[in-house]
């Protein structure tokens, strides 16, 4: 059988730089799964860019290889030899795109940025193609109802949660119906619902004859029905075949890919046994109330906690789940100072902080946002963790010293003095997480941490987590890897129509 | 007339339910204007005759205080005109009527982001502004204090965006941007009968008004130079 896709990588590189990628050979045939597996820095990201166009767009990519595409009835096909020089081909991407469409790993990179709605935004490949209104509302109803967005078709995109960005970002990406659909990291942020979604999505792409591409920095229920299977690590192929021929093999295990998920084993919680809740809370939550603003006049506001209550203990961890968009971001953000009640108290240290500026209730409570993307400002890495140590009492060499303990601690100690934007995106996170620990807060509140992040980069943040709790610190972490939550929390809640449940 | 504008513009922005927004940034830009141009030209209008009071050089004059008025009447108007239109629009329909008049797709984009840009820059600063507070950063509420705390967010707020932008470029490309041939637009771009005759009435007055002025100009030059 013709594959659809070949793609022959002997070299890529951006600039002068090492090469990211070299020596893969892909062939992709109708109607496949290939998974590609590997850890933060294995060259993952820039396959998965080569493969949908992306990476030989601006000028610095050095690139000898193949990208060979079969005639179909979206295109003729036809082969692009690359050599690495000033007179390689051009890859018409607008021509590409349309047969090998691609969800990155920062969902909102595919997003146009000057869509008001949901469904205009899905509508934007469309539109530039002349496809007519009413069959284009037919397929941005189909893709939204594929991806579970389609009560949120009039929703301005900047107002998603990162799950719905996700989900959006994959609707893009499907609605053109490419030959090829190149997806990296596609459950990061998805609910439990939304993961399921997206196997079943995958199945019917294939039942129709698109091959789908996973990029995964672990092994996960989409991943788990690839048929092949191609394990990176330092730019090149270190295992291939089945999945149980690459989850056999020693270079999976020395890979630092997450295997797959496991349950708690029953009293075996990594942050030890339960707390008892005695005493004055470290942070609190009581009858808390919050609606977002209407963004225009007419609609009415929405609701995301209604008289929602929760109190943590020092020494506690509390993981809070629930579906895409249920509010948990929000919860954190009032912990934080960042969203303020319009009903209810939130209490840190026992005391309300209803009219305490944001930068005073850092000074117990640190935050590690959803996108680590938000949180990063400064030059290098370390300048990054220094920041806003010196409010804390922290001046010159005793804040440097103690930028680096938090640094040395997530295993970036080295790369301090690296741009964060120059990181990847695992790394990206855990510089976010430096920035948190320097601060060694009474109150630890982690959104999606585990979100992008390899086998070493979690064990990292699970020490983080336990050592935090270990030395008194409240924590109260979002996630929706559930299996990761039960080992690393004393209790989890699920957010229910605006309030906490027991999970 | 410069009156009448700035009435018919912000009547219109009342019926648009925008007039709060409209009044309140065109605050922003208005009004030190008009401090400066009351302080220039109302206290040091050298042709100003009706001295009104003095004080050392500076005199205020009638004329210099009617000079005054009519330039920051001028401006008022100009901006609230913009101010209105570009708060009351819809971007999307905007893109979709430039789209239906032939408009090139990379321009109706260049327009609705530059019209969307506010919004996109306020997000961003707050953003970067709480990711400042959770480290510690204490934004005052004044408006010193929120200066001082913009100046620390404006660096990275620049990097943020021309790092987005290269990104951007090439998922707008893999889209389909570039790609030539003909258009078509998801938002409908309601029109009506009224509005094509108010269209076609206000372009007929505006050549009208031009040519009224232009001709006679032309012939006075042309019949002076005989």
């Amino acid at each position: 059988m013709t594959p659809v896709l070949t793609a022959h990588v002997r070299r890529f590189a951006y600039d002068d730089g090492p090469a990211a990628v070299r020596d893969v050979h892909l062939a992709l045939e109708r109607g496949a799964l290939v998974a590609v597996l590997g850890a933060s820095g294995s060259g993952k990201s820039t396959l998965a860019k080569i493969i949908a166009g992306w990476a030989l767009q601006g000028g610095h990519a050095r690139f000898s290889g193949t990208l060979e595409l079969a005639p179909g009835p979206r295109g003729a096909g036809g082969r692009l030899d690359f050599a690495g020089g000033h007179d390689d081909p051009r890859l018409q991407l607008g021509a590409w795109g349309e047969r090998v469409a691609y969800a990155p790993q920062r969902a909102g990179d595919l997003l146009t940025g000057a869509a008001a709605s949901v469904g205009e935004e899905l509508a934007f490949s469309l539109e530039q193609r002349g496809i007519e209104r009413g069959e284009m509302r037919d397929r941005v109803r189909r893709g939204a109802r594929a991806v579970g967005l389609e009560d949120l078709l009039d929703r301005h995109p900047g107002r998603l949660s990162g799950g719905e960005q996700r989900r959006l970002a994959l609707g893009c990406a499907l609605v053109e119906r490419p030959d090829v659909v190149v997806l990296d990291e596609p459950s990061a942020s998805l609910d439990a619902a939304g993961a399921e979604a997206l196997v079943e999505l995958v199945a019917r792409l294939r039942g129709g004859g698109a091959t789908v591409v996973v990029f995964a920095t672990g092994v996960d229920a989409l991943v788990r029905h690839a048929d092949r299977c191609l394990l990176l690590d330092g730019g090149t192929v270190a295992a291939e075949g089945t999945l149980d021929d690459v989850f056999a093999s020693a270079a999976f295990a020395e890979s630092g890919v997450v295997p797959q998920a496991r349950e708690r084993e029953p009293g075996c919680p990594m942050v030890g046994a339960e707390v008892p809740a005695t005493g004055v809370p470290l942070a609190e939550l009581e009858r808390v109330t919050f609606a977002y603003a209407p963004r225009r006049s007419g609609r009415s506001a929405r609701t995301v906690l209604d008289g929602a209550s929760v109190a943590v203990h020092a020494g506690q961890v509390i993981a809070l789940t629930g579906p895409n968009g249920a509010g948990k971001s929000t919860a954190l953000r009032h912990f934080a100072g960042l969203a303020r009640p319009s009903s209810g108290t939130v209490r840190i240290g026992g005391s309300d902080i209803a009219g305490v500026p944001a930068g005073r209730v850092a000074a117990t409570v640190g935050t590690l946002f959803q996108d680590p993307r938000d949180q990063l400002f400064e030059r290098t890495a370390l300048r990054e963790v220094s920041f806003g140590l010196g409010a804390l009492g922290l001046a010159g060499e005793a804040a440097r010293s103690r930028a680096f303990e938090a640094l040395d601690a997530v295993g970036l100690a080295q790369r301090a003095d690296v741009h964060p934007y120059e990181l990847a995106a695992s790394e990206q996170r855990l510089v976010a997480l430096a920035t948190v620990l320097a601060r060694r807060p009474r109150v630890l509140l982690l959104d999606e941490p585990t979100v992008g992040l390899d086998g070493r980069a979690l064990a990292r943040l699970d020490a983080a987590v336990t050592g935090a709790a270990q030395a008194g610190s409240a924590v109260v972490l979002s996630t929706h890897a559930i299996a990761w939550a039960r080992r690393m929390s004393h209790q989890v809640l699920a957010l229910d129509g605006g309030r906490f449940v027991g999970a | 007339m410069w009156l009448a504008v700035l009435a018919a513009s912000a009547g219109a922005a009342a019926a648009g339910r925008v007039l709060g927004k409209v009044a309140a940034a065109a605050s922003i830009v208005v009004v030190p204007f008009a401090l400066w141009a009351f302080v220039i030209h109302g206290l040091f209008f050298p042709e100003g005759r009706a001295v009104l009071a003095a004080l050392g050089p500076a005199r205020v004059t009638a004329e210099g205080l009617a000079y005054a008025g009519g330039i920051v009447l001028r401006t008022a108007a100009l901006v609230v005109v913009m101010l209105a239109f570009s708060t009351w629009v819809e971007v999307p329909v905007l893109r979709a009527a430039l789209v239906r008049r032939g408009v090139p797709a990379q321009l109706g984009y260049v327009l609705a982001t530059a019209l969307g840009l506010a919004s996109t820059v306020a997000e961003r600063l707050e953003r970067i502004r709480e990711a400042q507070e959770a480290r510690g950063l204490i934004v005052r509420q004044s408006l010193g204090g929120r200066f001082v705390a913009a100046r620390l967010q404006v660096v990275p707020l620049v990097l943020q965006l021309v790092d987005e932008a290269g990104e951007r470029a090439a998922a707008l490309e893999a889209r389909g941007q570039a790609l030539p041939g003909r258009r078509t637009s998801y938002v409908d771009e309601p029109d009506s009968r009224a509005q094509r005759t108010l269209r076609w009435v206000l372009a007929t007055a505006s050549l009208a008004v031009v040519l009224s002025v232009v001709v006679p100009a032309v012939a006075g030059v042309l019949g002076g130079g005989r």
